[in-house]
């Protein structure tokens, strides 16, 4: 044992905290330069910081770090897709009726368009087309939810987009599921029975969202509705409930989204509060955000970029097409379709959340994905925020500068 | 400029404007969807008219002219009817009482109308905090003169609305203790307060072109006075009440307004200027403990609880209340003064459930009916 044997090692080894506070602090002044814009959502100064900081760009987060980040990555998401599901008010739909309808059009004619596109025009393979139309089919709900907030939006349009937003979802999860089968079968060495997977993942999340709900109301009854007490109730569950998730192997997204569903639709004695995560979850966004970013890979753009491009088009044109078909009898009116229709162009990154099974199990099929649509993504990473924050302003229902 | 003209109209005929809350039904706070509910409740026409107030989290009821409470009951349920389903479809619900319990005004918008923007121009923060809900009682009268008199004369009855309307306890998420604290918020503004003691409408005209002369009122809107009469509709407005929390208490209230004025017109007690010595007093104390303040009679050197009072004018009032129509309704608020008003009820909701969104949303299930 030498003398300088308590010195640390040079250069320090770099641990989870320090790349979760470095990300941060990074993804904060990315943040602050994009508002200086007075255009730009903060959001889209996160991505970029994590782009430049990942491995498309600088490569100071390799693998290894982005792994380790991953948990608390994870944990964001269910924050976001719990608060999602407080938003899916079903007895709207029960007063509304063409309120699920016109979710269900906009994500079918959405599929729809960027099917035919990628099959019939681009010569894609029909299984990838129809899994890139059905992951085209969700909005993105951490972009929606963080421009919401930054912007402190509320009203008609804005609560349309959260609800469309949770439906959406809903179903490119399932479409998700019932693709996967398919896409299993057709991997090398797949050994197990791919349809009891996706009931397992569909029915065994659903389950766990609503056992969780019932712990959650069980414990709030008991707790009672102080807000301090409730804040750290709603967190605990979440946290469970994205580990057991994980643990189980189902998915994190379907089961917050049920919690949160339940939680909003089923708490018939009203012993739940709305919690508002306020800052703590805007701490998980620009996390959550700088990680996506780096996950954003232009040397994946393949050779077809035309048919991202193309893919966004469609999406784009898909949803204004399901809004506007059904937007006169729904009395919405054509500014609010508008408004609502570019509200919904964020899109999902491929690797995180609802397509992780897809890479899970058949890596080359994601990878395959990646080139078809990458391109797309990257372009909806940059203009979906920028869409949604144009379109809640336009709406009159957000204060530019509302949250500092 | 010419002098203001008194258009009158049938002797108590009356009508009723309701401002009301747009809530969201998550959270229960106020939402801003005026221009969206308009829009859609308008196509469905609505007896009387909906308008925008000064923020986009707020809508008003106007009715029709009526002579008899059943005509004003059935409308103002009609419109209930027709705004409720729209709020409904839209996920929002609409809600009574002359206060959102928890909501910040600073966080309200301003209705883009030119007027609004003005009024948010001339009062700064002052417009945001206007985000009150009243109900205004108009009377018809059938001279400018009658006009100015029921004016003066329903000034000493301005705590008996106040306390009877009373559903204001909390305001930005505080329990006030009083129980209309939205009247604390008009207070502020300059032109509020009385019309100055006249005696004809001469008078009033020579006092408003001096006021208007000097460049302080650009027409009678500016005055945010508690009764005030309004020329161009012929009617004497009474602006003191909170929104109950029920349209049929609305229309109780404004039955009860009618029969005063049917009586006042009638029996013509002498008003002198002395109700001024005691109606900031007398006011503020039904504010402060609705029907348990102290009403202090400057004429006769009184003092005795308001609910006191309220009982003998009810007793003054059957037999006019009866003619009219409106016995149902003096019943009803008689009832009142034992069980208690709106305010008492929000606080009765307050104490059971334990969270002011919670309140609202009793609040909002009551207004639905």
């Amino acid at each position: 044992m030498t003398a300088a044997d308590f010195l640390p090692h040079w250069p320090p080894a770099i641990n989870g905290f320090m790349v979760f506070g470095l990300l941060l602090l990074a993804g904060l002044c990315g943040g602050r330069l994009a508002a200086t814009t007075r255009v730009l959502p903060a959001i889209t100064g996160y991505i970029a910081t994590g782009f430049l900081l990942g491995p498309g760009g600088l490569g100071w987060l390799d693998a290894p770090l982005l792994a380790q980040a991953r948990v608390i990555a994870e944990f964001s998401l269910g924050l976001i897709v719990f608060d999602l599901g407080r938003r899916l008010d079903l007895g709207w739909a029960r007063h509304d009726r063409w309120l699920l309808p016109m979710g269900l059009a906009e994500s079918a004619i959405s599929f729809a368009a960027m099917f035919a596109l990628l099959h019939l025009l681009g010569g894609i393979d029909s299984l990838e087309a129809a899994v890139a139309g059905t992951v085209g089919i969700a909005t993105a709900p951490a972009v929606v939810l963080l421009v919401t907030y930054e912007l402190k939006a509320d009203g008609p349009v804005t609560r349309r987009m959260l609800w469309h937003v949770a439906l959406n979802n809903i179903v490119a999860m399932l479409g998700i599921t019932v693709l996967l089968p398919f896409v299993e079968a057709r991997a090398e060495g797949a050994s197990w029975n791919p349809v009891a997977r996706s009931l397992w993942i569909v029915a065994g999340s659903f389950l766990l969202g609503y056992v969780a709900f019932r712990v959650l109301a069980l414990l709030a009854r008991w707790i009672g509705k102080s807000p301090g007490p409730q804040f750290i109730l709603t967190v605990g569950a979440i946290i469970v409930t994205v580990g057991a998730a994980q643990a189980s192997r189902l998915s994190v997204l379907l089961a917050l989204l049920v919690l949160g569903a339940c939680a909003r639709n089923l708490d018939r004695e009203h012993r739940l509060i709305d919690v508002d995560f306020g800052r703590a979850a805007q701490l998980f966004f620009v996390f959550l955000f700088v990680l996506a970013g780096a996950a954003l890979r232009i040397d994946q753009f393949g050779t077809i970029a035309w048919l991202g491009l193309a893919f966004v088009v469609a999406r784009t044109l898909g949803k204004a097409v399901g809004l506007f078909a059904l937007a006169w009898p729904a009395h919405i009116s054509p500014r609010q379709a508008t408004t609502l229709g570019l509200a919904l162009t964020p899109m999902l990154g491929l690797s995180i959340g609802m397509t992780q099974p897809i890479y899970d199990v058949a890596p080359e099929f994601g990878a395959r994905l990646t080139a078809v649509v990458a391109s797309g993504v990257a372009i909806l990473y940059l203009l979906g925020p920028i869409a949604t924050r144009y379109a809640l302003l336009r709406a009159g229902e957000g204060e530019p500068a509302a949250r500092d | 400029m010419p002098a203001l003209d008194f258009a009158a109209s049938a002797a108590l005929t009356f009508g009723v404007e309701l401002e009301l809350q747009l809530v969201n039904t998550r959270d229960f706070n106020l939402a801003p969807d005026a221009d969206d509910l308009l829009r859609r409740a308008t196509r469905d026409a609505p007896p009387g008219e909906l308008k925008p107030e000064i923020t986009q989290s707020m809508v008003e009821i106007n009715t029709s002219v009526h002579r008899r409470y059943p005509e004003l009951l059935a409308e103002l349920r009609a419109t209930r009817d027709v705004l409720a389903g729209h709020a409904r479809k839209m996920n929002v619900a609409i809600s009574g009482g002359g206060t959102h319990p928890f909501q910040k005004w600073s966080e309200r918008k301003i209705y883009p109308t030119e007027r609004f923007l003005s009024v948010s121009e001339k009062y700064g923060f002052l417009a945001k905090q206007f985000t009150v809900f009243g109900q205004h009682v108009h009377i018809g009268c059938a001279s400018a003169d009658d006009a100015v008199y029921l004016t003066l004369a329903l000034v000493r009855y301005v705590p008996h609305f106040i306390a009877l309307a009373a559903s204001s306890p909390y305001y930005q998420g505080v329990d006030t203790a009083f129980d209309s604290s939205r009247l604390s918020v008009v207070n502020a503004f300059p032109l509020s307060g009385t019309m100055p003691f006249v005696r004809s409408w001469r008078e009033f005209n020579t006092y408003y072109d001096r006021m208007f002369g000097l460049g302080i009122v650009a027409s009678m809107k500016d005055f945010y006075w508690d009764i005030r009469p309004k020329p161009e509709y012929g009617t004497v407005e009474l602006r003191v009440c909170d929104t109950p929390l029920t349209v049929d208490r609305a229309a109780e209230i404004a039955a009860f307004a009618q029969a005063l004025a049917s009586w006042l017109w009638e029996a013509r007690p002498d008003v002198s200027a002395d109700v001024y010595l005691t109606h900031s007093y007398n006011r503020f104390q039904a504010c402060r403990h609705g029907f348990a303040g102290t009403l202090v009679d400057a004429t006769s050197g009184v003092s005795r609880p308001l609910a006191d009072d309220l009982r003998e004018t009810f007793d003054r009032l059957a037999p006019h209340m009866s003619l009219l129509g409106s016995s149902d309704a003096l019943a009803a608020l008689d009832r009142l003064l034992d069980g208690g008003n709106d305010a008492a009820w929000l606080r009765r909701q307050y104490a059971a459930s334990g969270t002011l969104p919670d309140v609202v949303r009793h609040q909002a299930a009551l207004w639905a009916g």
